[in-house]
């Protein structure tokens, strides 16, 4: 046996001092304080311009009428119903496209061969707009839940595979050497190694990939259908109500923030190891 | 098959765990030029016994390991573990590099019990072993932290205690302590010569550092630049304790043992 080392050397970690984070949420709150700062001004400044009649307030809107039209739609309903059914579409579009693609990235590691064959059709089918697909999705889906579903899925699909096997693939190969000499199988690289190394680059996937589940749902409304942000914005716009337009687009960004906020959660929640997340 | 098997272990020298025999390796073997690396290299390791390879920067050492562990093809020549010829990857041979190859998302006992949860040993016995491992290195207060926090003396500690948990008989180290500082670096090579020494494993090492390689083996064995062959074997009589790295250096034929592989890895 061989006794404890004489020297082991000091941790880097020490507990924070409670000074430290007391500082960084001044900081904190100084950012937040600066940006509500600048939003004010720039609706006061777009306020002032369209009540000057230097604008025209019925082709651009005011901050005004963007405030009536939500306070409405709250009123009549419409704004949690829209704000629910594209928010619906847009997680239910966003978990079936990252568990296709995150699977078939992950799948295309096992073998070198099945991903040399499918790369073209995966390059082929990455460079095809997704609007472009809005038609026939409508026409093989219908005009309900099932097309945006879909629209926001395709949205995710392609990115979020090719994510995970570009993750899968960038795996230290010195890290599988040594599994391979602890005698680890496949399969068990795959489980101890590769998929948790995956893990980062899913999740930057993750955060960009809400955001293009949210546009597919949109899309998918503009092109049909009787409810959600998407429904409203596109019939605001063809009834020149531009600041309900704003107002719907307002709601938009929020759903938008909320739901990467949510993702951003599940990341430190569920990858305890990254310092640089907490 | 069963011949071969006679053959091979009836060859084995009494505690000779591993033999090498006329080895060489080229790649691109099935293009117009091949690459050769490693032309012809045979040695042998015997229980409890440390040996060294050195060699210049690029003289395939890396790749040499590499086959010894099975995780490349040998182009030519024999590989014999425990008098048996090599099939796989080798039971029982504990494989560490310079990068300390730690999984960030597993904790530093984790990391240790890496080996054991591949060879489905149960998590109660894999945790007290991998617990064992980390104490004999002097890491027992550190077993919760992710190798983030730790320094990089710890972390190489921390993969040696993964190399060890297993409890293998032979450790091959590819340029282990290379990116230590000096002293972390000798308390490290001390505390390897120990485990190896008072529990009778052998140990294969391959590095650049001459200093490195006259103070922990009992054979130094010096490799030609690219496509690399044995050029000399110096066997290391260094009087006193071999566990101390200090006293090892301080010996009066230290020095002469230096300047002669040096003098070697010059004119080759």
């Amino acid at each position: 046996m061989v006794s404890v080392s004489d020297r082991v050397e000091t941790a880097v970690m020490a507990p924070k001092p409670a000074g430290r984070a007391r500082r960084r949420w001044r900081g904190r709150l100084g950012v937040l304080a600066a940006q509500l700062a600048l939003l004010a001004l720039l609706l006061a400044a777009w306020e002032a311009a369209t009540r000057g009649a230097a604008v025209n307030a019925f082709l651009f809107g005011s901050p005004g009428g963007i405030a009536a039209a939500l306070i409405a739609a709250a009123r009549d309903g419409t704004l949690f119903t829209d704000t629910l059914v594209t928010g619906l579409e847009t997680l239910a579009g966003f978990v079936l496209g990252n568990l296709l693609g995150t699977g078939i990235g992950l799948a295309l590691w096992y073998s070198r061969f099945v991903s040399r064959v499918l790369q073209p059709f995966i390059l082929a089918l990455g460079s095809i707009p997704i609007v472009a697909l809005a038609p026939i999705v409508i026409i093989w889906f219908g005009t309900g839940f099932a097309s945006k579903l879909a629209m926001a899925t395709l949205s995710v699909v392609v990115v979020s595979l090719v994510i995970a096997y570009k993750g899968a693939l960038g795996v230290d190969p010195d890290q599988i050497n040594l599994m391979r000499s602890l005698g680890a199988d496949k399969h068990q690289i795959f489980r101890h190694l590769v998929l948790p190394a995956s893990l980062t680059d899913i999740f930057a996937g993750l955060k960009l990939t809400v955001g293009f589940a949210l546009v597919g749902a949109i899309i998918g409304e503009f092109m049909s259908s009787d409810e959600g942000l998407g429904h409203a914005i596109f019939k605001a716009g063809s009834l020149y109500v531009i600041s309900k337009v704003f107002a719907e687009l307002a709601v938009t960004v929020a759903l938008a923030l909320v739901l990467s906020a949510l993702v951003h959660r599940l990341e430190r929640a569920l990858l305890p190891w990254r310092h640089d997340l907490q | 098959m069963s011949f071969a098997r006679t053959i091979a272990g009836g060859a084995a020298a009494a505690g000779e765990i591993f033999a090498a025999t006329d080895l060489g390796k080229s790649f691109g073997e099935d293009d117009a030029a091949p690459v050769e690396v490693i032309r012809s290299v045979s040695f042998a390791l015997a229980r409890g016994e440390i040996v060294s390879l050195v060699g210049p920067s690029g003289c395939g050492k890396t790749t040499l390991l590499n086959l010894i562990c099975g995780l490349l093809a040998p182009s030519r020549g024999r590989i014999a573990w425990f008098g048996r010829p090599l099939v796989g990857t080798p039971e029982r041979v504990g494989y560490m590099l310079q990068k300390d190859l730690l999984l960030p998302w597993r904790t530093a006992v984790e990391n240790a019990e890496l080996g054991l949860q591949i060879k489905r040993v149960g998590r109660a016995e894999r945790r007290a072993r991998a617990m064992g491992a980390l104490e004999r290195l002097g890491l027992a207060g550190f077993a919760g932290f992710y190798p983030s926090a730790l320094s990089g003396g710890m972390r190489q500690r921390v993969a040696l205690a993964r190399t060890l948990a297993p409890d293998p008989e032979v450790l091959l180290l590819d340029e282990p302590f290379s990116a230590l500082d000096f002293q972390t670096k000798l308390l490290i090579e001390r505390d390897t010569a120990r485990l190896v020494r008072e529990e009778q494993r052998a140990l294969l090492l391959i590095t650049h550092d001459i200093e490195e390689a006259v103070s922990l083996s009992d054979r130094v064995i010096v490799l030609s630049r690219r496509p690399s062959r044995v050029i000399t074997e110096h066997r290391i009589a260094l009087p006193g304790d071999r566990t101390d790295m200090i006293q090892a250096r301080e010996a009066p034929d230290f020095a002469h043992y230096v300047r002669s592989i040096w003098n070697e890895l010059e004119l080759h």
